[in-house]
């Protein structure tokens, strides 16, 4: 048996190849770090105006459950309200429910019990609009004063059609980071954000659906006329919703 | 009038009773409405009454964390009118089956989860922002996934409309009513000292809504279990926090949770998932009871010291 002589011939262009590969990798992994970084956390959530801020992101503890709270209880204040006034005799006047009307419904973050408590005791007060005049169109409801560490205020507002907003009965809610605010002379929007207030924004279970799912969100195909109709139909009776 | 004529007529006149009582005979067939975790059949069998049937999709003692998905469920899923889904990662094998059965574009789903406020996952490693999907162990997040079940099924069935919506009251001021007891229950308890730890993120919610803060949570992620060294940091925060309290799952147990309350002198307590046992319309409020009962006597045990 013989053996084999081995011998290893190095490419003329050894360097240079090793080179043009260190480069394509690291351009390649640049590249792909840019896209992670900015298509990854732009599908993450929703992109807010500077007047806005995020209830999952920026809320925490006691302002992200009182938020939370407020969140549920926006759809239910339409029913309350067709409960108080059902039954009105003629000539009274139709109202909004208040502070009271909340805690016999027992609904949070109004009603006065424990968790009332630890989430930091905001003070809530009501305003009422005036059935004429300048400060007609905004039911609103305060929360401040609040005893949580770095508490904030909550403003919840049910603004009207005649009063210049564009959806009727919208309900919206606003936080302020100070601790103490007053009662705001107006619900406009301007105003608001002018005295401190930002709308709180949710990224609620519709956005993470998306999020998870983007373009193809498993549904039934194509809505048809019946069921436009039907949804319609029970947005008039659950109010929209939106 | 002749025989023929007098046919005619009758035929007519049945005609237009039938297409006159339209929407009853339109819904003589009930829905049937599937769910994906047991929450949910309570939720809806508390909403449609009598006037729909509720269909789980999968065996009642199946477990909903990681579930393979087996035919029959293909079965039932066909059977379906529209399910009721979490649809923000409890139920991913749901869709699994979906895109199985070849429902994906014909199976109406209700995200039950819609309208509901999400949070983070409390203690996530690096405080990293992960979405939590336990809404359903709560009761402000509860009440308004069975708002939202209710106004998706009075589209698909208005003639009931009404009805699911004076049911979805009823059942949301019931659920409300629990959190009227527990309070009743910890009056009087010093809440500053209590302390909690949580073998996973499944009770973030409910302790959110309530005020109490969670220090640190067990598992890195829903069903993972801690590395060593993840443990032993773990273990390390409880005691510098001095926590008192930790919840681990009455279904699930775990030999970690008795680790730790070797390691750390606290008290353990167990709360129900809601997600395993037999489906009933009473099961949610039943075992939210159960688990409210169960932080009142923690925060009770914590306040004496």
């Amino acid at each position: 048996m013989t053996a084999t002589a081995i011998q290893q011939v190095r490419p003329a262009g050894a360097r240079y190849e090793a080179l043009v590969i260190g480069i394509a990798a690291i351009a390649v992994a640049g590249i792909l770090a840019l896209y992670v970084h900015e298509r990854g956390r732009e599908a993450d959530r929703a992109p807010l105006f500077e007047w806005q801020v995020s209830a999952f992101d920026t809320l925490t503890g006691a302002d992200q459950a009182i938020y939370n709270s407020l969140y549920t209880v926006k759809d239910e204040i339409p029913y309350l309200y067709d409960d108080i006034n059902l039954n009105n005799a003629p000539g009274v006047k139709f109202r909004w429910p208040n502070i009271k009307d909340f805690n016999d419904a027992l609904m949070a973050p109004f009603l006065r019990d424990r968790s009332w408590e630890q989430n930091g005791e905001l003070q809530w007060s009501f305003f009422q609009p005036l059935a004429e005049g300048e400060m007609q169109g905004s039911t609103m409801y305060l929360g401040t004063d609040g005893k949580a560490p770095n508490q904030g205020s909550f403003l919840l507002i049910i603004g009207h059609v005649h009063a210049g907003f564009t959806n009727s009965n919208s309900i919206v809610i606003w936080w302020n980071k100070k601790n103490h605010v007053t009662m705001p002379e107006s619900g406009f929007r301007d105003g608001l954000i002018l005295q401190g207030w930002r709308e709180v924004v949710p990224h609620n279970g519709a956005d993470e659906v998306k999020r998870i799912f983007g373009d193809d969100v498993p549904q039934q195909e194509e809505s048809t006329e019946d069921q436009d109709k039907a949804e319609q139909a029970v947005d008039d009776l659950f109010g929209s919703g939106k | 009038m002749k025989p023929v004529t007098r046919l005619r007529a009758m035929l007519l006149a049945f005609t237009t009773l039938l297409l006159s009582l339209g929407s009853p005979f339109a819904h003589a067939a009930r829905l049937k409405v599937g769910i994906t975790l047991h929450p949910y059949y309570s939720f809806v069998a508390n909403i449609v009454g009598d006037r729909a049937e509720v269909v789980p999709l999968i065996d009642a003692d199946a477990n909903p964390h990681g579930y393979a998905p087996q035919p029959k469920d293909m079965i039932r899923m066909r059977s379906m009118d529209v399910l009721v889904v979490n649809g923000i990662g409890h139920d991913t094998w749901a869709f699994e089956i979906l895109d199985a059965a070849g429902m994906r574009q014909k199976l109406k789903l209700i995200y039950a989860n819609d309208g509901v406020s999400l949070i983070p996952v409390a203690g996530a490693p690096g405080g990293e922002k992960v979405v939590n999907p336990h809404t359903f162990i709560s009761t402000t997040a509860a009440i308004q996934q069975v708002y939202t079940i209710a106004r998706k099924l009075g589209e698909l069935d208005p003639a009931n409309a009404a009805y699911f919506r004076d049911n979805a009251r009823r059942y949301a001021l019931e659920i409300r009513k629990l959190r009227a007891s527990f309070d009743a229950k910890v009056a009087g308890a010093e809440l500053g000292k209590f302390r909690c730890a949580t073998m996973h993120s499944g009770y973030d919610y409910i302790l959110q809504e309530l005020g109490l803060q969670v220090t640190a949570v067990i598992e890195p992620r829903h069903g993972v279990e801690p590395t060593a060294r993840q443990l032993a940091e773990t273990i390390d925060r409880i005691k510098a926090a001095k926590v008192n309290v930790l919840f681990a799952e009455k279904y699930f147990a775990s030999k970690l949770s008795d680790t730790i309350r070797q390691a750390t002198g606290v008290r353990m307590y167990s709360i129900s998932h809601i997600s395993s046992g037999p489906y009933t319309p009473t099961k949610f409020v039943e075992e939210m009871r159960e688990n409210l009962d169960t932080l009142a006597q923690a925060i009770n045990d914590a306040s004496k010291g």
